[in-house]
């Protein structure tokens, strides 16, 4: 039964690694006769790779070297980078120039928030959706669906002006708000999943007298451990890498680590310090990529059941 | 899909009935209404409330407001270049990032749906940049375009002595431009599960005619994978259309939220809207200038959906989707 469920959600992509030795030795041959998908990569192919890597690469590279740099070799341009004796003091610049602790701890307490707020009420809304019926339910998800597609940045403005009407500017309220709404994204994501489950199983426990919410809960949510983690790391991620929001909800004494990064490191003029905030800019994105990396997976995964609806 | 998935618990429903009801709309609703509520309060609020505001001439702060009718309208329309500028300007970066962006997803789709080396390594290089925060890679791109310490202007010092000042008019456009495409890894991860659903049979029956691989490409995956290329132009569409912190931050200077500095060549539409919100205090011209931006994007969206048609390969049955 688990296992099912759990390739529902799996990425096609992904197939071709859990597939153990045999099978894989036996695309090898087949590919080799006919020149499809598994054909053997051309040497073209390989540099045309190698070509687009390191074009995606170099943004990262040099924010490093400029990361590692003094001030004095950057502002010899290029080639004092190029030849640089690497140096950790804008490292340390970045976190004592600005409160870098407790910017760190704002951006993670509020992405917390979110992800845990949303990832709750989206499942419950995707259950419903997946396993519920209710007049109009059709013309709701149809509102849903559409909703994904409404300028959200155009929509922050005027929603700004209303919390601020409300008095909710510079508190965290408007995320708890956001995250008990839910994320027609997740709610998507979640229904996706909990409409492939078979409906013995519910069957069972309606027998036995359970209710729609213990049935949600006792069954429906420990089956849905995949599409949680799913759920709650990209609702975090987005919470830690959004400027907009913080920028203009939040005061600069409770603001995120987003947007200390991008307007903390200025000199007295208010010119940027350029190798202070490579280093900042580091140390920013290095929880995002620890944890892209560790959960290439989910990411994946998500952004295809995004892709297929279409 | 959504259909398929609710047919067979419809008519378990219906067969069981007698005085017992399976469903009751109360419990869907019960379960639902975190996300109504939400809905209601935190998008239809706002967008209804900037409605109103449009036809007023509220700046934010003065009770002193009153009705202007649809003033605000006509002025954007007849008598602020500026805004119909920046729209056009819009247009263009959209008109530009939209294509190429799916494009060299597609492209890079293809590369590494090879069997090639280190696969799993070059997709995560790929997709890596789409996951970065937004406020990492402005700082990566002003690095790179850097007037005195850029990678770029030390590249091309080899051919020409003239610094080019990358981050202001005109080039600051093309910086931005390429600041997007960066982030194409997004679409290259989706169209890659699309090619997987591409039946292989087809493509090797092709190169068996002799069709070259070009060929194969061209009349067999792009027509079979259309459909996902579609949404992602759609939706590629509405994301480029409205954006606004991508030119903020990219401006030389860049203190909180500052609009005021950014070069004129990236002062895209809902840069102009920020502008007349927070610098000018204008709520109702900006409100007015929102709602124009949004019926513009409905507009375009239902436009893009009849193009589609035409070129968009839908299978007779979609179940294969699953």
């Amino acid at each position: 039964m688990t296992t099912t469920v759990n390739d529902q959600i799996r990425v096609p992509i992904a197939k071709d690694e859990p597939e153990s030795a045999p099978p894989r030795k036996r695309r090898r041959s087949k590919a080799s006769s006919a020149g499809e998908h598994g054909a053997p990569a051309s040497f073209r192919l390989y540099v045309a790779i190698i070509i687009a890597a390191t074009a995606f690469l170099i943004p990262f590279v040099w924010l490093l070297l400029a990361a590692l740099a003094t001030p004095a070799q950057f502002s010899q341009g290029a080639e004092g980078l190029l030849n640089l004796s690497p140096t950790l003091s804008n490292f340390y610049e970045a976190v004592t120039r600005i409160d870098y602790g407790k910017f760190a701890l704002n951006s993670l307490l509020l992405a917390t928030i979110m992800s845990t707020l949303t990832t709750a009420t989206s499942a419950t809304v995707g259950f419903a959706f997946a396993r519920l019926r209710g007049k109009g339910q059709k013309t709701l998800f149809t509102i849903l669906l559409a909703t994904m597609m409404i300028p959200h940045i155009a929509l922050l403005i005027p929603t700004y002006i209303l919390f601020a009407r409300m008095g909710l500017v510079g508190t965290y309220w408007p995320w708890v708000l956001w995250g008990l709404a839910g994320t027609p994204y997740l709610i998507f994501l979640f229904k996706q999943f909990f409409s492939a489950i078979p409906l013995e199983l519910e069957d069972a426990a309606i027998i036995d007298g359970c209710g729609w919410w213990r049935i949600y809960v006792r069954i429906f949510l420990p089956l849905a451990k995949p599409v949680i983690l799913t759920s709650f790391i990209l609702s975090f991620v987005w919470a830690w890498a959004d400027y907009l929001a913080p920028a203009l909800l939040l005061s600069y004494d409770n603001t995120t680590l987003s947007v200390a990064t991008a307007s903390g490191y200025l000199d007295p003029r208010g010119n940027g310090l350029p190798t202070i905030q490579a280093a900042g800019a580091l140390l920013y994105i290095m929880p995002v990529v620890v944890i892209f990396l560790f959960a290439q997976k989910q990411f994946m995964g998500s952004a295809v059941s995004s892709g297929v609806k279409g | 899909m959504s259909a398929m998935a609710q047919a067979p618990a419809a008519t378990a429903g219906d067969t069981r009935g007698r005085g017992w009801r399976r469903y009751r709309s109360s419990t869907f609703y019960l379960f639902a209404s975190p996300w109504l509520v939400g809905f209601l309060v935190l998008t239809l609020m706002p967008i209804g409330y900037a409605l109103g505001v449009s036809f007023t001439n509220y700046d934010g702060a003065s009770p002193l407001w009153r009705w202007v009718g649809f003033r605000n309208y006509v002025e954007i329309i007849t008598s602020d270049p500026a805004a119909i500028q920046s729209m056009l300007r819009t247009l263009l970066f959209t008109g530009i990032v939209v294509p190429l962006s799916v494009a060299m997803g597609l492209a890079l789709a293809l590369m590494v749906n090879r069997r090639i080396r280190a696969r799993g390594v070059v997709r995560a290089i790929f997709f890596l940049p789409s996951v970065v925060p937004v406020v990492a890679t402005a700082i990566m791109f002003r690095l790179i375009f850097n007037r005195d310490a850029g990678l770029l202007n030390y590249i091309l010092s080899f051919f020409s002595d003239a610094k080019i000042t990358w981050l202001a008019d005109p080039y600051a456009f093309y910086v931005l431009i390429l600041m997007m495409l960066w982030g194409c890894g997004a679409g290259m991860i989706i169209i890659l599960a699309a090619l997987q659903d591409v039946p292989v049979e087809l493509e090797e029956a092709a190169k068996i005619d002799g069709a070259s691989s070009w060929r194969v490409i061209r009349s067999i995956t792009i027509p079979l994978i259309s459909p996902v290329l579609y949404f992602q132009v759609i939706t590629g569409v509405i994301g480029t259309l409205q954006i606004l912190v991508q030119p903020m931050l990219l401006a030389e200077t860049s203190s909180i939220a500052s609009s005021a500095n950014v070069p004129q060549s990236t002062s895209l539409f809902m840069v102009e809207v920020y502008n007349e919100y927070f610098y000018n205090q204008r709520f109702g011209y900006g409100s007015a200038m929102l709602w124009v931006f949004f019926i513009f994007i409905l507009t375009l969206t239902l436009v893009l959906q009849r193009l589609s048609k035409r070129f968009v390969f839908y299978q007779v049955e979609s179940g294969t989707e699953e």
